[in-house]
């Protein structure tokens, strides 16, 4: 369903791609969670001039329609799989979760992932131009900060179930359909296809890992060893991005480069699966992690091709080459596709060059822009502000990298920035 | 960071623990970590003794 | 509109000047009215669109010998002609000649505010000194090459006087000036990733968008004979700073290190310290600086005699975003203050 407004009223429902919320009984079904105290729900237009600051993580309004089976199966509702009937989507609005009130403990800056509905910020990321419910809440007495940030992304998880459940019963404006069967059921088919994987890096071990993250099917994956999975799984709710991660889970559930390799599914290529995969810390574990990933791709999914994504900044990209190197070594040809954390925008020296890597068949890299050489932008003082403490100064005129602005720049495919060396 | 050290052309490298704590080991007891500290440190002063000419990597516990 | 003839001023060496070889490379600068030597290729490259109107010519080693004081005397006699564009060389593989060019390029667009282009092969020592300051055109190694080089110094100086956009270095021949700037494509990432993967698998040649970096070789210091008499220093990049950070050093893309001293203790405490790093997780080395700096360990390597000495100072700094010049510089100093205190080698634990 395309939603173009938000707004509170008596009934929740979806009407003419306007989606009113009956903010009394949605908090009240938050409130329900004892982990959380001070429980609110803010709206926000694109065009009004609102900031959102402390935004922790975004989710698009899902619920699957009924004997598809349980939403975001082992996280909000009980264990089941994803990925399968069908899923109603407000699509134009999006639930983000604001965890502004943590007593500072976790964060290195106040009043990061910041949210413009207008003015230069709304143009330079995606959440400036979605209907956005924000879900604001604090620690409840005795509640400490882990438990907290967990409560809170259930909170926006029901949320954006909740939502979606008003459209889940009407005609829908939109189908798209998402299908690729088992291989036997296609083998034959389309041989000449290249088969292309998916390896997915979901979580950086250079960060501490939230306890009771349900990042995959309800719980972390900080341990794990690679594995797989099918494409509409990570679209339809099996994965949630880590708390306060990269990305975000409303990337995750509409994945760039998943949604791409669909699209040329059946035409230029097989679409062979997802591998999906954390970024270990040190180097045993990385080196098990990639060949594991490495054989999945080759002997398990048959793939001529993969290609892969990492999350975070320079560490992960130490598991990304080699599992590269790996998927080389087996015949498996890769590409990479990332955007540049790490390096100096001046950094002159001739050879400079913004990644670590430079093993010889792990040449195929596309960029996806650079943090570092994001350009300044003014943003105007904000008339109204959500999710910041009373002493914030963030309302104010500020100046901040465009890098500063949630979504902006995107490790998973979507944007079409390209950092060129002049 | 082992790969990157010697694909960036340092001589002598001997392999850490993790990232996060690279002679240690926060998941044994104080009095085992502090015995993985002096074997990495150990492995550390036989490459130093060592002549190389390419970049190399070293194994802990070596004396 | 009509357009301007661009009043041009060039620049040559002695040799390429007229005046002779290396004898006269202590001679200071002249000028003279109108094109001189390759000047006269230049002209005709210019054709209407510009005239040299004066050359100006000096000794390379009258430059090399105090290059603040020759450029500024060189861009002095410049001026009086009122240039809109100055070219310089072009040098190819001759040393100081290139940097020659490099440093009065440099000056010209400091002082006159004008656009300055001049031309060298990858080699000359003055690409790595003024690439960044100085558009540089990239040229072969010697003179048999002076016809391609001058056709693409004069398309890019007739560029920059225009106020064109520059294309990439690749396009329009210059080296890299490490400026990266975020475009936008007309495909997404993920479109050109794919499409990048498909040309590879086809075995079609394809065009990677980030570079691999390419890292200078170091070599190795000769072993220690006797370590038994040796003083061994540590350092990291972990970030490990006395508490308080008193240095400031950075969280990221750090520019300076410290030097600290932990006099006779056997172990570094906790409380003492801070760690200052953006890059990981770093509550296990706070708990326990010496996971970074080993103290504890080291000591008891001192005493047994496996050692002759702990250095009394580490050295520490950040190693995330930390570009690779200033990473290099660091170190350089680093291993200079080790040496001169006597120190035979050091550990440095990273992050």
């Amino acid at each position: 369903m395309h939603i173009t407004r938000v707004r509170f009223a008596d009934v929740t429902a979806v009407e003419r791609s306007v989606l009113s919320i009956n903010r009394q009984e949605l908090e009240a079904q938050l409130k329900q969670d004892t982990r959380l105290a001070d429980v609110a729900i803010e709206l926000a237009n694109p065009g009004d001039k609102c900031r959102i600051v402390n935004v922790a993580d975004i989710i698009e309004p899902r619920a699957r329609t009924a004997n598809s089976g349980p939403d975001f199966p082992g996280a909000v509702g009980r264990q089941g799989t994803a990925g399968h009937g069908s899923t109603c989507v407000l699509r134009g609005a999006a639930v983000l979760i604001n965890d502004y009130n943590t007593g500072g403990r976790r964060y290195q800056r106040p009043d990061e992932g910041i949210i413009d509905m207008w003015g230069p910020g709304a143009e330079v990321g995606p959440y400036g131009k979605t209907c956005n419910v924000v879900v604001l809440a604090s620690p409840a007495k005795g509640t400490d900060i882990d438990e907290y940030c967990v409560a809170l992304k259930i909170a926006g998880l029901k949320t954006a179930v909740y939502l979606a459940k008003a459209g889940a019963e009407l005609t829908p404006d939109d189908v798209e359909i998402y299908d690729i069967p088992p291989i036997r059921h296609t083998a034959g088919e389309l041989p000449d296809l290249p088969r292309v994987a998916y390896i997915f890096q979901v979580f950086s071990n250079q960060r501490v890992p939230l306890p009771g993250d349900p990042v995959l099917y309800g719980l972390h994956i900080d341990k794990i060893v690679p594995t797989i999975l099918h494409p509409n799984e990570v679209f339809d709710g099996a994965v949630t991005d880590p708390y306060r991660g990269y990305a975000a889970t409303y990337l995750i559930q509409n994945h760039p480069m998943i949604n791409e390799l669909y699209r040329n599914h059946g035409k230029t290529l097989y679409f062979a699966g997802v591998i999906i995969s954390n970024a270990p810390d040190n180097a045993p574990e990385y080196e098990r992690t990639a060949n594991v990933a490495a054989n999945l791709a080759k002997w398990v999914l048959g793939a001529d091709g993969a290609v892969l994504t990492k999350i975070g900044g320079g560490a992960p990209e130490l598991t990304m080459a080699q599992t590269a190197l790996r998927c080389e070594e087996l015949g498996v040809r890769t590409t990479l596709a990332l955007a540049h954390q790490g390096i100096d925008a001046s950094e002159t020296t001739l050879k400079a060059s913004t990644v670590f890597s430079n093993i010889a068949q792990v040449d195929a890299m596309v960029s996806m822009g650079a943090t570092t050489a994001s350009p300044m932008l003014t943003l105007p003082a904000a008339e109204k502000i959500i999710g910041a403490l009373e002493d914030s100064q963030t309302g104010a005129e500020i100046r901040r990298p465009a890098s500063d602005i949630k979504g902006s720049f995107s490790q998973l495919g979507d944007s079409d920035l390209m950092a060129v060396r002049y | 960071m082992t790969p990157i050290s010697m694909m960036v052309g340092v001589p002598r490298v001997v392999q850490g623990v993790k990232i996060v704590n690279p002679m240690g080991n926060e998941e044994m007891d104080p009095e085992a970590e502090q015995r993985l500290r002096r074997d990495i440190a150990t492995g550390a002063l036989h490459a130093l003794q060592t002549d190389v000419k390419v970049p190399t990597l070293f194994d802990r516990h070596k004396a | 509109m009509a357009s301007k003839k661009l009043r041009v001023v060039h620049y040559l060496n002695q040799f390429f000047g007229g005046w002779g070889g290396e004898e006269q490379a202590h001679r200071g600068p002249q000028i003279v009215d109108g094109p001189t030597g390759p000047g006269k290729a230049i002209q005709s490259l210019l054709a209407a669109n510009g005239e040299i109107v004066a050359t100006a010519i000096c000794g390379d080693d009258y430059v090399g010998e105090k290059m603040n004081e020759a450029a500024a005397e060189i861009v002095q006699l410049i001026r009086r002609y009122e240039p809109d564009v100055v070219i310089a060389g072009p040098a190819f593989e001759a040393g100081r000649y290139g940097v020659a060019c490099g440093a009065i390029c440099k000056k010209i667009q400091e002082t006159l505010n004008i656009p300055a282009v001049t031309g060298m092969y990858g080699e000359n020592p003055g690409v790595n000194l003024f690439h960044k300051d100085v558009y540089i055109v990239q040229t072969g190694d010697s003179v048999r090459t002076m016809n391609e080089a001058i056709t693409r110094m004069v398309n890019l100086a007739l560029k920059l006087v225009a106020g064109h956009k520059i294309g990439k270095p690749a396009e329009d021949g210059y080296f890299p000036r490490g400026i990266l700037v975020n475009e936008q494509s007309e495909r997404s990432g993920a479109a050109r990733a794919v499409a990048m993967l498909l040309d590879k698998l086809k075995g079609q040649p394809f065009e990677p968008e980030v570079l691999q970096p390419t890292h200078y070789p170091v070599s190795p210091a000769p072993r220690i004979k006797d370590l038994s008499t040796a003083t061994i220093a540590l350092v990291t990049d972990g970030g490990l700073v006395p508490a308080g950070n008193p240095d400031g050093i950075e969280s990221r893309n750090a520019t300076r290190f410290g030097g600290y001293g932990f006099k006779g203790s056997d172990s570094l405490t906790a409380a003492d310290y801070d760690v200052n790093h953006s890059g990981y997780a770093t509550v296990f080395a706070c708990q326990n600086p010496n996971r970074l700096i080993p103290v504890d360990a080291m000591r008891e390597l001192e005493r047994d005699k496996t050692i002759g000495k702990l250095h009394e100072r580490f050295y520490s700094t950040t190693g995330v975003a930390t570009r690779l010049e200033m990473a290099r510089q660091m170190g350089q100093a680093i291993a200079a203050e080790l040496k001169s205190e006597g120190v035979s080698g050091a550990i440095l634990t990273s992050t």
